[in-house]
């Protein structure tokens, strides 16, 4: 392993072995990995750039956010989109690999908060996962909106059910939960509980809708954007974000902004990554 | 390993512990990976494009992976020369490791400026000048693809700086040679090469180019067969010192740019793959030398060719 010990963020490069590795909604895997170091010290909404082959055509490593940390295991959530993912979802128990991590800036929470929202669209499930589990165990009311194309295609609902004292689902074809957007349910939350700050991630149009519905409200919000990346340490500016104070770098000053920074129109989020 | 091998070599008046330094722009100002490099490990770093003003770079998606290599297009997006100095270069200072800082500029006279101004600074070993970035519209590769706006640009620079001037070459050009010549005949201390190589990539889901420039600079693993080409055409036309790059992974790959006759390397895109490739590079280079015997590895420089 190699990393500083006197910094701050302390990244580090480590070797990590796959320690399950399953289908858990369709085209959508979990994959657990024995990694110590990242474990003790990542945080939430904070992510891991992971090199999933050595010697494959494909070079770069893959950023993914931690769903969960527990004891010297990660949790990883990903879809299956492209040749890096499928690799992934191919590797068996036992498999070597190395990460960088932990990455880039996560969730803040406030001080003071006593109800949160948290809105997920799709895989945007992944780095909410931590916080969810953070917030109840602090005392925060947690209510969560989630959203995605069918029931199959839900992640993580025990995990939203357990942490939130409200857990709405909304589906594209209403095979769970209400049919429609996740955004008619995230407003009718915000309604309802008066939520102190609401948390998102998702699709980008249903990030940016969730933050201006918390915008007219005056709540707080904060989102974590997917942007293609290359080195995950600040060095390559790929991986930018327009913002009011300029361009930013998700995977340093982000993937977690303060909506009210964002300048939505000015970016193409990827269509697909992995 | 029987015995050491003396890693040291020359580019013009600059002495580097040994030939391993960094590609532009995939290092940052070095302090992106301090965490996982020992500076003082490199050879050199050469920090990211540094304009005179800020540059604020294209839109977003910037990269795109292809096979064994990546396109880029982030239009050499830089804080202006006085933010660098204030923030980069104070670090760097501190740092045990010789500093190029890398030089762009929309027009000759910006080129100048920016060079006069890193001229007065402590801590500035060489300047790159950079007339071969595939992603801008001004400045950038249109310097570098004509021999005269190549010479223009090195004799503006060469007129204001006492420092080694190396100039940085592009690929995208029919002929490397006469580039090379040119830019040595005003004075250029060295030239590294290649910067990359101009390519698309099709996202075939949306039936839109990936990048939304439309066009990237392909560098990695890919590009290396057409580096190592290039780095023995120039050696054939000029005889300043060459760093070499595009695509080294190994110090097995530097090897053969320096034995195609590069006295310097430099990693770019596999420090996005490995944060430690630079100082795993140098290792390399130094276990290939001592496995054959070689007690010093400028001794490679060329060796291929004769």
């Amino acid at each position: 392993m190699s990393c500083a010990q006197d910094m701050t963020p302390r990244r580090c490069l480590e070797r990590v072995s796959l320690m399950a590795n399953e289908r858990v909604a369709e085209g959508v895997g979990l994959a657990v990995f024995a990694a110590p170091g990242v474990a003790r010290d990542i945080r939430s909404g904070q992510f891991v750039h992971l090199r999933i082959a050595e010697g494959a055509s494909f070079i770069l490593r893959r950023p993914f956010s931690v769903h969960r940390a527990a004891g010297d295991r990660i949790e990883v959530l990903y879809q299956v989109l492209g040749v890096g993912t499928r690799a992934l979802s191919l590797a068996e128990r036992g498999a070597e690999m190395d990460l960088i991590g932990p990455l880039g800036t996560g969730w803040s929470i406030p001080e003071g908060v006593a109800h949160a929202l948290l809105v997920c669209g799709g895989l945007g499930a992944a780095p909410l996962g931590m916080l969810a589990e953070e917030l109840a165990g602090r005392g925060v009311a947690v209510s969560v909106a989630q959203g995605a194309p069918t029931a199959e295609r839900l992640v993580a609902r025990e995990l939203f059910s357990a942490a939130a004292r409200r857990h709405e689902i909304a589906t594209d074809d209403g095979s769970a939960g209400q049919r429609g957007f996740v955004t008619l349910r995230s407003e009718a939350l915000m309604d309802a509980d008066a939520p102190d700050v609401v948390y998102t991630c998702g699709p980008e149009p249903m990030q940016r809708i969730v933050a201006a519905q918390a915008a007219r409200r005056g709540i707080a919000c904060q989102v974590s954007l997917e942007r293609l990346m290359a080195c995950g340490v600040g060095a390559c500016l790929s991986c930018v974000v327009s913002t009011v104070h300029g361009q930013r770098r998700a995977c340093v000053d982000g993937p977690v902004f303060d909506a009210a920074e964002i300048l939505w129109d000015r970016d193409e989020s990827p269509e697909h990554e992995g | 390993m029987s015995h050491d091998v003396d890693m040291r070599v020359r580019i013009g008046s600059l002495e580097l512990r040994n030939p391993v330094m960094t590609a532009s722009g995939t290092f940052g100002s070095g302090r992106e990976y301090a965490d996982f490099v020992d500076l003082a490990l490199l050879g050199a770093v050469v920090t990211k494009g540094v304009g005179l003003e800020p540059w604020p770079g294209n839109p977003a998606p910037r990269i795109a992976e292809t096979d064994s290599g990546m396109l880029n297009s982030i239009g050499l997006q830089n804080p202006g020369v006085e933010a660098f100095c204030a923030a980069d270069l104070a670090w760097l200072r501190t740092q045990d490791v010789p500093v190029v800082v890398n030089v762009i500029g929309h027009t000759v006279a910006e080129y100048a400026a920016v060079a006069a101004r890193l001229s007065r600074e402590d801590g500035v070993d060489a300047l790159e000048v950079n007339i071969s970035c595939p992603n801008v519209d001004e400045g950038g590769m249109a310097f570098g693809t004509s021999c005269a706006a190549a010479a223009e640009v090195t004799r503006a620079v060469r007129e204001v700086t006492t420092l080694p001037v190396i100039v940085k070459l592009s690929p995208n050009v029919g002929e490397i040679a006469p580039i090379a010549r040119a830019v040595t005949d005003e004075g250029a201390d060295a030239v590294s090469l290649i910067n990359t190589l101009l390519g698309m990539a099709i996202d075939t889901r949306t039936f839109r180019t990936v990048l939304a420039r439309g066009v990237g600079g392909l560098s990695g693993p890919a590009i290396k067969p057409v580096a190592l080409r290039m780095v023995w055409e120039v050696a054939s036309a000029v005889a300043v010192p060459i760093i070499g790059m595009g695509g080294i992974m190994t110090g097995e790959d530097a090897a053969e740019f320096m034995l195609a006759g590069a006295s310097a390397v430099a990693v770019g895109t596999a420090n996005f793959v490995d944060p430690t490739a630079t100082t795993k590079v140098a290792d390399g280079l130094r276990r290939f030398c001592a496995e054959r015997g070689i007690a010093a590895v400028r001794e490679l420089t060329g060796a291929a060719r004769t």
